[in-house]
């Protein structure tokens, strides 16, 4: 059966909506709830987690870009993992920016009752509704910069999703039944090759998760068991650092074989030619 | 009952899709013939009409004003057509000139380039190359006549209510959520949305009486009551004249103002 995953502008519209939908169909929901697990089971703390998604943003931009690089891989690899039992709605942990080419992902994209969510957000924290609404689209502008810087994605770009459903005009149990409804479709059902294309993207989160312990800059695709490595290097280093890859990478369970691309490292090249 | 709004890039379906809705719902559809009747009824060539409303403003385009005035003909006829209720209009930027007003079902029809491309390349019998270019010109058009004229980007969703990628649907799925949404209650028509829908329907007509030779105004109408703003006090004796031509011309008005301000009403078309 096939994975839904919710994406929205606001933590709440995602969760009502997801927890709806998971009741409807009888799915189980995947939530941020996991952070937790993947806290302890890489004996970091889980608000660290949290703030690679860009959930406290003055925490976030404080945060080194490779530090973020690898708990973004610890997030990555989970959920892949958990995404590989069937009937299941993942939520608020960005699955829509690193599940890609998985054909029995149904993606959905929820854009916030603005009114609503803002007269509830002034209501709970003392302040006017004008001023609700403000802060709620200063969140919603800083989450979508997010994305681009860590994923160079567009969040708000609708080619991402299969539906987009705004829930200013669509009433939420509206929503639930227009996904309900979809998630039948012959294209949403897992097949052998998109099965195995999810597994492929988790074996890649995987070797990333063990190669950012002590590299940076990297990108793994996997495919059939082979897992390819994109990283920079300079001349010299490069035979050592291939070999520290394939080793690291090699450790991994699933993986057969590594293939290592090291692109010349220019600028560091030319610093250092002239020292 | 209720109005639909389907916007879509070119070659993804969103033609089959609309019509099949409006088979569906017994509903009237727009499209192209709305262009005619804006041509015959502002005596203003239909394919001025269409290169108003389908190219993207050239530079010296943006100084002159009439690609503004054809598109106040143009919305003067599709809130017109819009207001007798039970449509499904399929034309260019329908998410755009039907927006302030309550109750319209927007949606898009997008698919991925790839599935366009193959779709164009079956239908005109062409290259791949030539097909990606014709769309991918296409759709930089769309996106330029869109920002340059309303500041918004069609491709954001946030335009929408509804945005369903028909290469991952049937078109008759996309047909079925499009059904579904507008049987919903908030996109059903009341007595008051109607009233609404027609009030504008008046104010845009009066606009496109006015905007050849009035470039800057904005009119708003409330209950039969239309106002005329305008920024430029030096022709306020020829704009007088003008307007009490057109409580001869337009039926339905039941007062008519002018006023002067530096500023035009949220609501102002």
């Amino acid at each position: 059966m096939p994975i839904i995953i919710i994406s929205s502008e606001t933590v709440q519209s995602a969760q009502q909506i997801a927890q709806a939908a998971a009741g409807e169909l009888g799915y189980q929901c995947l939530g941020p709830e996991v952070l937790a697990d993947i806290a302890a089971k890489y004996g970091i703390q889980a608000d660290k987690l949290s703030e690679a998604l860009g959930n406290d943003q003055s925490k976030f931009r404080r945060m080194r870009a490779k530090r973020r690089s690898q708990l973004l891989a610890y997030i990555e690899a989970e959920v892949l993992d958990r995404l590989m039992s069937d009937n299941i709605i993942c939520w608020g942990v960005v699955s829509h920016l690193y599940v890609q080419g998985v054909s029995h992902a149904m993606k959905v994209r929820l854009l916030a009752n603005s009114g609503q969510e803002a007269e509830k957000f002034a209501q709970q924290s003392g302040i006017s509704v004008q001023r609700a609404a403000k802060s709620i689209q200063n969140a919603i502008r800083k989450q979508e910069q997010w994305a681009l810087s860590a994923y160079g994605l567009n969040e708000s770009e609708s080619s991402m999703y299969d539906l987009v459903i705004n829930l200013g005009q669509i009433e939420p149990d509206e929503a639930v039944r227009t996904i309900a409804g979809a998630v039948a479709y012959r294209k949403f059902k897992p097949m052998t090759y998109s099965i195995k294309s999810l597994a492929e993207n988790a074996l890649a989160a995987k070797v990333k998760t063990k190669l950012l312990d002590t590299l940076s800059d990297i990108r793994v695709q996997a495919r059939d068991g082979k897992v390819v490595v994109t990283s920079k290097a300079l001349k010299r280093e490069r035979q050592k650092k291939a070999a520290v890859i394939k080793e690291l990478a090699g450790q991994v369970e699933g993986v057969e074989f590594v293939e290592v691309h090291l692109i010349n490292y220019v600028i560091r090249e030319a610093a250092e030619s002239f020292r | 009952m209720a109005i639909i709004t389907i916007s879509r890039g070119s070659y993804s379906m969103g033609v089959i899709v609309a019509e099949k809705v409006a088979q569906r719902l017994g509903y009237a559809v727009i499209s192209r013939d709305l262009l005619l009747d804006a041509s015959d009824r502002f005596h203003i060539p239909e394919f001025k009409l269409i290169r108003a409303i389908h190219d993207a403003p050239g530079i010296l385009e943006r100084f002159s004003h009439n690609k503004q005035a054809y598109l106040a003909y143009i919305r003067a006829a599709l809130t017109e057509r819009a207001s007798s209720d039970n449509v499904v209009y399929h034309g260019l930027a329908g998410h755009i000139l039907l927006k302030n007003i309550e109750g319209v079902l927007k949606v898009r029809i997008t698919a991925d380039m790839s599935y366009r491309v193959a779709r164009e390349m079956k239908r005109e019998g062409i290259s791949e190359k030539e097909a990606r270019s014709i769309l991918e010109k296409d759709d930089q058009q769309r996106r330029k006549w869109t920002k340059n004229l309303h500041g918004a980007d069609p491709w954001d969703s946030n335009l929408y209510d509804l945005v369903i990628r028909i290469d991952r649907f049937k078109a008759d799925d996309a047909v079925d959520f499009i059904c579904q949404a507008a049987e919903s209650q908030a996109f059903r028509t009341t007595e008051e949305s109607l009233e609404k829908i027609r009030d504008m329907a008046l104010a845009c007509r009066v606009k496109a009486e006015l905007v050849d030779e009035f470039h800057n105004i904005g009119v708003t109408c409330h209950f039969g009551n239309v106002v005329v703003y305008t920024k430029d006090k030096s022709r306020g004796a020829k704009l007088h004249k003008q307007i009490e031509a057109v409580r001869t011309t337009v039926g339905g008005i039941y007062n008519l103002e002018i006023h002067s301000a530096a500023g035009f009403p949220p609501d102002a078309v």
